[in-house]
């Protein structure tokens, strides 16, 4: 229960916040935002309420109460020189929201302390509303609609009644009265089922309908039996559409269009036309709806496509891939069995590759649920951008390139501060301290940070680039020999004073600013980009800007390997670091004082580690001759290993390697994790960067 | 070898028949599966046991320990497999079985000469070690009812600790 609520109400706060970044960009907010960031107001509201977070339902109510007001009068009734506090107000909600929720995540109770924020809401409210009643809360009872499992939500026994509107009648003249079966029994959330439907394709302010709180009032049921339940449209069209839904819905017995004349019953109230049902039952009857009233899907295009979705335990698709790379292992073993050697069975083939396409497909759609679009932590990025050219007094924009890529939902998570952190280094130190500054370089006063993903295949490149000042090669020098790491009377190339950048406390910045030069620095984000089988490597011109470029495997669950034997031992080296394999004889190795061997491939030397002395194993071969070469390459180390025997290319199922073995610091020597052979075998994965920094030292 | 082993199916069939009056008896007793390792007997609780396996290709793995003979794939799982030889410093010798336990939540095989019987032993009978030296992966030992030897009670936590 605490869970779904968490996970919805943070899904909620990153659409608020992308709607209101988007609306900042333009300076207003659109009909459709209006809506929407009510919608999510009152679904936070309600579902608050529910949990009995007070603090939170009653601050999610007055901003629901704000953007009442501005629906109602649109959003001309905030002058253009409040709006930049109206976003101020609503970035300030997203934030309480995420602190409190962030509470309520590690067990605490959230802060019920509130009243200086709401007093800033309240007041805000008061200026945009003139004159209007004070409490001019909207008709919106809380809660979720699915009445049966929750009768009476807490919150909507205090929402102030409607409002009496007296125009309601005469805008509002195409009636359409709905008669239920008798004794079908919940007529109440029949006729709200049809309220959702009309939603999908009638704006909120073009039709009201009666009795009003027919969501959670089960006592209405009597009253839409015995008079029908009355929906009134401001156009005739919207009516003839909601009679089709009408037609298509159950249990409906008659239904009688009527067009209203200005006349009495002027006493009735009719209701404000209420919020977007709360919680997630609301996305059930909206997706139902195309299906029962195909009318309605023509008409919803202005309705923002919303995916349909699940939220799964992680564990759960873990458990699912380790089953399906079993059942891709076994079906090999299966098809592959030595007992139907030289047997021709030709219906068995058959079925067997019917099985192997199968079990395929069943492998890559295990994999893909695990894949999540990397969106959500660009759009994060775009408010920390925003926050930093307030306080730095910058002004700059961010430009996101390959947002819908997909990546693995565990590197997901974990590249997300290493962006935030490589985007507010170029914010900080990237982007020149003063617009004019960039225009006497000749470049836009604005400033331009690029965020990009590429999906490769095999990797995701994820960039950084910056146009700003660019990396001043001269300061980094000094600083790193001030440093101790490097030596003054050495040359270094522009490769390895960026490469500086990265070793762990340096930072160019002098100044502990809020937002980066807290000594740690690029050299973190290395870390965790390497934790994730990664690399991250730097360019930059000086006075032009910075690129910094994450290549990072698409999934650490399963890759491309090359096998390789060494004696009765296989080996699995990741396709993706392997250069080159050639075949040598003994007279092309030099060797150095201590005994090392190299090997001069392409102008440059490289070091020769034969795996068969490395790991000490007790087969294999000696001579250069009887085996071959593999040249690897993990970020800046490249050299070659020797082993006996390219055994072929294969996709693998990684498997970490039991506790009880990791325990040795065996993951320093190189080797990494195993796989399943096909015939039931292990093969043994090797880690090109760590397997170079053990044997070759550093 | 050959013999030792046939001697001890005979011995297993004589001590299952005279083992069934007792247990009824016994009181807070345990059920111990007894292996042989380098001639000695070994008895591990049997609530650990996972089971005995004859035909297994173990995969070596590098740069750990020589006890550590590698690992090994039990329907998809990968675990361990452990020399208790050498583990308790003596010469390597080829071990034909393995037995699989399960111990606070780690798979871990290990490689024995050949297994004897299961045998349920009341915890009253078990003796504390003699000699602190002799107590390396070893926590009791008890005589066993048929006369046949004295049996060792290996110890898992030790087995699986690490050095």
């Amino acid at each position: 229960m605490l869970e779904m609520y968490i996970y919805e109400a943070n899904t909620l706060l990153e659409q608020l916040e992308a709607i209101v970044l988007d609306a900042e960009q333009l300076n207003t907010f659109s009909e459709d935002n209006v809506n929407e960031i009510f919608r999510i107001m009152h679904t936070i509201k309600g579902s608050s309420a529910m949990m009995e977070f007070d603090s939170l339902a009653t601050i999610a109510h007055r901003i629901e109460d704000m953007f009442f007001i501005i629906r109602d009068k649109t959003i001309d009734v905030v002058p253009e020189e409040d709006r930049p506090t109206l976003f101020d107000l609503v970035f300030q909600a997203v934030d309480f929201f995420r602190t409190e929720i962030a509470k309520v995540e590690a067990g605490q109770s959230p802060d019920t302390v509130i009243d200086t924020f709401l007093a800033n809401i309240n007041d805000f409210i008061l200026k945009i509303s003139g004159e209007a009643p004070k409490d001019a809360a909207p008709a919106a009872p809380a809660a979720a609609p699915a009445a049966e499992s929750a009768p009476a939500a807490p919150a909507s026994s205090d929402v102030p009644a409607p409002l009496p509107s007296e125009d309601g009648m005469a805008d509002f003249p195409y009636e359409l009265r709905i008669f239920f079966d008798e004794g079908c029994g919940m007529e109440n959330l029949r006729a709200f089922m049809l309220v959702t439907s009309v939603r999908d394709f009638c704006a909120e302010s073009e039709f009201l309908f009666e009795p009003a709180d027919v969501e959670n009032n089960p006592s209405t049921a009597d009253q839409v039996a015995e008079q029908g339940f009355l929906i009134r449209f401001a156009n005739s069209e919207n009516r003839d559409k909601a009679i089709s839904v009408v037609r298509g819905a159950g249990s409906v017995r008659s239904y009688q269009p009527h067009d209203f004349h200005p006349a009495p019953a002027a006493s009735e109230k009719p209701a404000e036309a209420q919020a977007p049902a709360a919680s997630t039952a609301s996305a059930a009857p909206k997706h139902a709806a195309p299906a029962a009233a195909p009318a309605a899907s023509a008409a919803s295009q202005a309705q923002r496509q919303k995916e349909s979705l699940i939220s799964v335990n992680l564990s759960k698709l873990d458990q699912l891939s380790a089953i399906v790379g079993e059942i891709v292992i076994t079906e090999s073993m299966v098809t592959c069995s030595p007992d139907l050697k030289g047997l021709h069975l030709d219906a068995f083939a058959k079925s067997a590759r019917q099985l192997r396409k199968l079990t395929d497909e069943l492998q890559d759609i295990s994999m893909s649920l695990r894949m999540v679009p990397v969106s959500n932590t660009f759009q994060k990025m775009n408010r920390i951008v925003r926050d930093m050219c307030k306080k730095l007094n910058k002004s700059a924009k961010l430009t996101m390139i390959g947002e819908d890529t997909e990546v693995d939902k565990t590197i997901v998570d974990g590249i997300g501060d290493t962006i935030m952190h490589m985007i507010r280094n170029s914010m900080d130190h990237g982007i020149e301290e003063t617009e004019a500054e960039r225009v006497a370089a000749g470049k836009d006063p604005v400033g331009e940070i690029l965020l990009s993903a590429q999906d490769t295949g095999s990797e995701v490149i994820i960039q950084i680039k910056d146009d700003g000042q660019g990396v001043n090669e001269d300061v980094v020098l000094k600083k790193a020999i001030k440093n101790g790491i490097a030596s003054a009377d050495r040359d270094y190339t522009h490769k390895e004073i960026l490469n500086f950048l990265m070793m762990p406390g340096f930072s160019t910045n002098t100044d502990v600013t809020e937002f980066s030069g807290r000594g740690v620095g690029m050299d973190v984000v290395k870390k965790s980009v390497e934790g994730l089988g990664g690399t991250v490597s730097i360019e930059s011109e000086f006075g032009h800007g910075m690129t910094t470029t994450l290549r990072i495997p698409l999934t650490m669950a399963i890759m491309d390997g090359m096998e390789v034997s060494v004696g009765g031992s296989i080996f699995t080296i990741p396709i993706h670091n392997i250069r080159q394999s050639f075949k040598m004889s003994e007279a092309d190795i030099l060797h150095d004082p201590v005994d090392g061997e190299m090997i001069h491939i392409m102008d440059e030397y490289f070091p020769i580690i034969r795996a068969k002395d490395f790991y000490a194993l007790p087969e294999g071969a000696d001579t250069i001759d009887d085996g071959i070469l593999l040249w690897l390459s993990s970020g800046e180390h490249s050299y070659c290993l020797f082993v006996d025997e390219l055994l072929g290319e294969q996709q693998i199922v990684v498997k970490p390697l039991p506790s009880y073995v990791n325990n040795f610091d065996i993951k320093d020597y190189g080797i990494t994790g195993c796989s399943i052979l096909g015939d039931g075998n292990i093969s043994i994965i090797l880690d090109v960067r760590n397997l170079y920094n053990a044997a070759c030292g550093n | 070898m050959m013999s030792t082993l046939n001697s001890m199916d005979v011995q297993t069939d004589e001590i299952v028949q005279s083992e069934t009056p007792h247990e009824a008896a016994a009181q807070s007793a345990k059920k111990y599966l007894i292996f042989i390792s380098d001639d000695l007997h070994f008895g591990v609780d049997a609530k650990y046991v996972v089971e005995i396996l004859n035909n297994h290709a173990i995969t070596p793995l590098p740069m750990t320990p020589n006890y550590v003979c590698g690992i090994f794939n039990m329907r998809g799982q990968i675990i361990p497999v452990l020399d208790i030889r050498q583990k308790l410093g003596k010469a390597p010798a080829s071990a034909p079985l393995m037995v699989v336990l399960t111990y606070d939540g780690t798979l871990v095989g290990i490689m024995v000469d050949s297994v004897d019987q299961m045998i349920e032993i009341p915890d009253s009978a078990l003796l504390t070690m003699p000699s602190k030296n002799s107590q390396r992966l070893v926590s009791g030992m008890c005589t066993l009812p048929d006369g046949s030897g004295t049996m060792l009670i290996l110890d898992c936590e030790q087995l699986l600790g690490h050095d």
